[in-house]
């Protein structure tokens, strides 16, 4: 009689469930999606995402020595230069961006952005091990590029994270959206913004956004 | 006693429900842009009212918990109620035709329940059969019924009206619904504890990002759910959606 450790009759048993679960999948007649490929030019905005990882990496890793402040302006260069702000704040104010003058929208595209890196200095502000990986690639609509990536995490489940490039008129590849785990930072934001500005007007939102930027300043120090 | 309250609670939702799939069924296509919001007055007060309940009672009890329960201990926990629970994502894999992730789901409900002493430990998820999350929202949406209102609920929190017919099953799924006893209000309460001490890293974003807290928790509800569906792939329209409303661009304004 063959003695069986109970490791062993663990293996057993999953092997013994996997094989019944895999006789019913192809008995039921599981499909699986056919892969499609295409093969535009993948290089600059794949090249973009790549830098913006190495950044956070590196505000990760030296957290402490650069502090928040160092945080920012390591941040601030790759928001400046890599992403279109003018569109994002264009998109997330919606039918309200038609409505302010030129020196409302500077303004706002300003305050925008510094919201935008004040968020990254102060959520990327320790490093446990994460790393980014690339996990895709894809063509869309109107020449827009989508690179798939996830932030792997010890012990943690990654998150994954989607951006969105496109081309501008200048020629420059700019990142237009971020998506984490699905969740769309621009739609988030141009429904917050619109019940901000519906409830207190755009005095309001700026007020409310110059207050965020002042807590991550101020949060951060502790 | 218990049993007729539990099963009180049963039909109660039972009724919720079936006014959910009547709603889900009645309400028209959704304006394209913003999310509609038809319940948003209703929505808001039950949101100021868990909010005040939160910040007054669960949220400290949570980071209380949080700070005293070693790691690891939270893990068991969290793996315990998973497993309890898992019997709702067992049965609506299979509802969703997910046959071969069915069976993986069953095996690791059996396993973890026996190796891994009841559920505290997941010993399942290194033998092959990861941990999935479905429910009836998910299903009926596969079944192709419509999103409805987005419906936020005292104590529940954010749903949609294709997401109430869950609270039926899943609690008809749920082992507690028939446990009767002593026992039952502290299990309640750990769970409660537990799944809020999990979310703190979530509401602490939240905190510092939302300028409406309550538009933001609606937004990302409903995309999470998206998300959900399409098991983490959701189709990328979705993504450029956003940008087809608004085709001409100010390319002279920079960030200076």
């Amino acid at each position: 009689m063959p003695v069986t450790t109970p490791g062993a009759q663990v293996a057993r048993i999953a092997l013994l469930l996997r094989a019944a679960a895999l006789m019913l999948a192809v008995m039921c007649g599981a499909a699986s999606a056919p892969a499609q490929e295409s093969h535009p030019d993948f290089g600059p905005a794949a090249a973009i995402v790549a830098e913006l990882h190495g950044v956070l990496v590196n505000i990760m890793q030296n957290a402490g020595a650069l502090g928040y402040q160092g945080r920012y302006q390591q941040v601030d260069p790759i928001l400046r230069n890599r992403f279109d702000t003018p569109l994002i704040v264009k998109v997330i104010l919606s039918r309200h961006w038609n409505g302010l003058n030129d020196a409302e929208k500077t303004e706002f595209i300003q305050l925008f952005h510094r919201l935008s890196v004040a968020t990254y200095a102060s959520r990327f502000d320790s490093f446990n091990g994460q790393a980014f990986v690339e996990t895709g690639r894809e063509q869309l609509n109107a020449g827009r590029i989508l690179i798939k990536t996830e932030l792997t995490r010890v012990d943690e489940p990654p998150v994954k994270l989607d951006y969105l490039i496109h081309q501008t008129d200048q020629g420059e590849w700019r990142i237009i959206s971020v998506i984490a785990n699905g969740v769309n930072d621009l739609s988030l934001k141009r429904a917050e913004y619109a019940a901000v500005i519906k409830e207190r007007g755009f005095a309001g939102l700026l007020e409310d956004i110059r207050g965020k930027i002042h807590d991550m300043e101020s949060g951060a120090e502790t | 006693m218990e049993i007729l309250h539990a099963r009180h609670t049963v039909s109660v939702l039972m009724l919720v429900g079936a006014l959910a799939i009547l709603g889900g069924c009645a309400t028209g296509p959704q304006a394209k842009g913003l999310t509609s919001d038809p319940l948003e007055p209703a929505n808001r007060a039950f949101y100021g009212l868990n909010e005040g309940l939160d910040r007054g009672l669960v949220k400290p009890i949570a980071e209380v918990y949080e700070k005293i329960t070693p790691a690891p201990a939270r893990t068991a926990v969290t793996n315990f109620f998973d497993n309890l629970l898992y019997l709702n994502v067992i049965l609506n894999s299979f509802l969703q035709g997910k046959v071969d992730q069915g069976f993986s789901d069953a095996g690791r409900f059996l396993v973890n329940s026996t190796l891994g002493i009841g559920g505290l430990f997941d010993v399942a998820k290194g033998m092959g059969m990861p941990m999935h999350n479905e429910d009836f929202g998910q299903t009926l949406a596969t079944w192709g019924l419509r999103e409805g209102p987005y419906v936020y609920l005292p104590i529940k929190g954010p749903n949609s009206g294709r997401d109430l017919p869950d609270l039926v099953m899943s609690t008809l799924l749920n082992p507690l619904t028939y446990l009767s006893g002593g026992i039952l209000a502290p299990i309640q309460a750990l769970r409660i504890i537990n799944l809020r001490a999990n979310l703190l890293d979530e509401t602490r974003i939240r905190d510092e990002a939302a300028v409406d807290p309550y538009s933001f928790t609606r937004e990302a509800y409903l995309q999470r759910r998206e998300f959900l569906i399409y098991d983490g792939a959701p189709p990328t329209t979705g993504y450029e959606d956003i940008f087809e409303e608004e085709p001409d661009s100010d390319a002279q304004l920079k960030v200076e």
